[in-house]
C-alpha cells in the first residue's frame, strides 16, 4: 500500500515538473522573415521640442550604425529612389516620444545629475506598410561625454534590435541579447 | 531745327536719369570661409574632423587634410543655426555658446571653448536625405547660413532679423540677452 502511494506521489510530482515548462511557455511572436535591405526615415520630433542638431545626429548615427552593425546588405536613406527597387525591404519609422536635454557641465561637476535621455518609438514595416515590429528605445548619457552621446547610444541599441530580429544576418542564438520586448 | 535739338537733349537727359534706375547686375556674393569642425554627416569624413568650411560658387565645401567635400547650395533643404533652434524651442539665445553640446573632444566641459552650431539637411543625387552638423567659432554660423541662403539654400527658420520682426516675444528674448 505504502509503495503504491509513494509511486503515485512520485508520478504526480514528475508529471508536474514536466508540465510546468509547457504551461509557462509564452506564445511566440509572429515569425518575421529576414530582410536584406532597410530604409531609414528621418526622425520625427512631433510635439517634442527637439533641437535640429539632435534630430540630425540621431538620424546620421542610426544610418551609420545600421551600415556597420545592422546586418543588412543595403541601408537606404530617407527618400532614396533606389529603395523602390529593393525586394526584401524593411522601412524604419521613428518618432521621438520623450527628450530630456541634460547638461555636460552638470554631469562633470556633480557626476550625478545632468543626464541626457531620449526615447524613440521605432516602427519597422515592410514595403506595403505592414508593421513587423514596434519598440521603444532609449538613448542615454549619464556620466561622461557630451549630449550627443545619447544619440549614439540610441543608434547602437536600435541597430542591435534590427540586426537580431529583422536582418538576414540575424541568428537565433543572439535573439535574446538586447532584452527589449516587442510591443506587438 | 532748334526743336529737334531740344527733343534730342530732352531724350539724353531722360536716359541719363533713368539709367541708374535700371536693375544693375549684382556682383556675386563674396565667399565666406571659416575654420570649422564637422561633427557628423559628411560622407567619407570621420566624426569631429577639423577643416575649412567655405561657401562659394553656389556650393558649400568642407576641406580637410585628406579631401574636400562639396554640397550644392540648391540641394540644401534646411539650414539651421544653434541659435535658431534655441529660439524656436524657447530658450535663451545667449546660453548656446556656453553650454553647447559638442566640445572639441575635451573631457571636461568646463574647459571647452565657445562654439556655434550649424545643422544642414540636403538630398543627394538619388534623393537620399543627409544631415550634417558643424561647430565653429561663435558668431560664424549666422554668416554661413546667410551665405548659403543667398546662394539658393532653403531654411525652415528665417534669419534672426526677420523672425524678430514677426514676433514681439522673440525681440523681448533678444533684449534679455543683450
Amino acid at each position: 500500500m505504502k509503495t503504491i502511494k509513494r509511486a503515485t506521489i512520485l508520478c504526480i510530482f514528475i508529471a508536474r515538473l514536466t508540465a510546468v515548462p509547457l504551461l509557462c511557455e509564452q506564445p511566440h511572436p509572429p515569425a518575421i522573415s529576414p530582410a536584406a535591405a532597410i530604409e531609414v526615415e528621418m526622425i520625427q520630433a512631433g510635439e517634442i521640442s527637439l533641437p535640429a542638431e539632435f534630430q540630425v545626429a540621431l538620424y546620421e548615427n542610426l544610418v551609420q550604425e545600421l551600415q556597420k552593425n545592422g546586418g543588412f546588405s543595403q541601408v537606404y536613406r530617407d527618400g532614396d529612389r533606389n529603395a523602390a527597387g529593393a525586394s526584401d525591404l524593411v522601412v524604419l519609422h521613428t518618432a521621438v516620444t520623450a527628450f530630456k536635454k541634460g547638461s555636460e557641465l552638470e554631469r562633470d561637476v556633480t557626476t550625478v545629475g545632468g543626464a541626457t535621455s531620449i526615447t524613440i518609438h521605432c516602427k519597422f514595416t515592410d514595403k506595403e506598410g505592414k508593421v513587423l515590429l514596434e519598440r521603444d528605445i532609449t538613448g542615454k548619457v549619464r556620466l561622461i561625454g557630451d549630449n550627443l552621446k545619447a544619440t549614439d547610444d540610441f543608434a547602437k541599441k536600435a541597430a542591435t534590435v534590427a540586426q537580431e530580429t529583422l536582418s538576414s544576418d540575424s541568428t537565433s542564438s543572439n535573439s535574446k541579447k538586447s532584452g527589449y520586448k516587442n510591443v506587438i | 531745327m532748334k526743336l529737334n535739338r531740344l527733343i534730342l537733349w530732352s531724350l539724353l537727359i531722360a536716359l541719363g536719369t533713368l539709367t541708374p534706375l535700371c536693375p544693375a547686375q549684382q556682383p556675386p556674393p563674396a565667399p565666406v570661409s571659416i575654420e570649422a569642425v564637422q561633427v557628423i554627416g559628411l560622407v567619407g569624413v570621420k566624426q569631429n574632423t577639423k577643416g575649412n568650411l567655405k561657401v562659394e560658387n553656389g556650393s558649400l565645401s568642407f576641406a580637410h587634410s585628406k579631401s574636400t567635400c562639396e554640397v550644392p547650395a540648391a540641394s540644401i533643404q534646411d539650414v539651421v543655426t544653434g541659435a535658431d533652434s534655441q529660439r524656436v524651442i524657447g530658450g535663451t539665445v545667449g546660453t548656446i555658446s556656453r553650454l553647447a553640446p559638442y566640445g572639441g573632444g575635451t573631457a571636461l566641459s568646463l574647459l571647452r571653448s565657445k562654439v556655434d552650431i550649424i545643422t544642414i539637411q540636403y538630398r543627394d543625387s538619388n534623393g537620399g536625405l543627409h544631415g550634417v552638423i558643424f561647430t565653429m567659432p561663435v558668431g560664424q554660423a549666422q554668416l554661413i547660413k546667410q551665405a548659403l541662403v543667398a546662394q539658393g539654400a532653403h531654411t525652415s527658420i528665417p534669419s534672426q532679423a526677420k523672425s524678430i520682426s514677426y514676433s514681439p516675444l522673440q525681440s523681448e528674448a533678444k533684449e534679455q540677452v543683450n
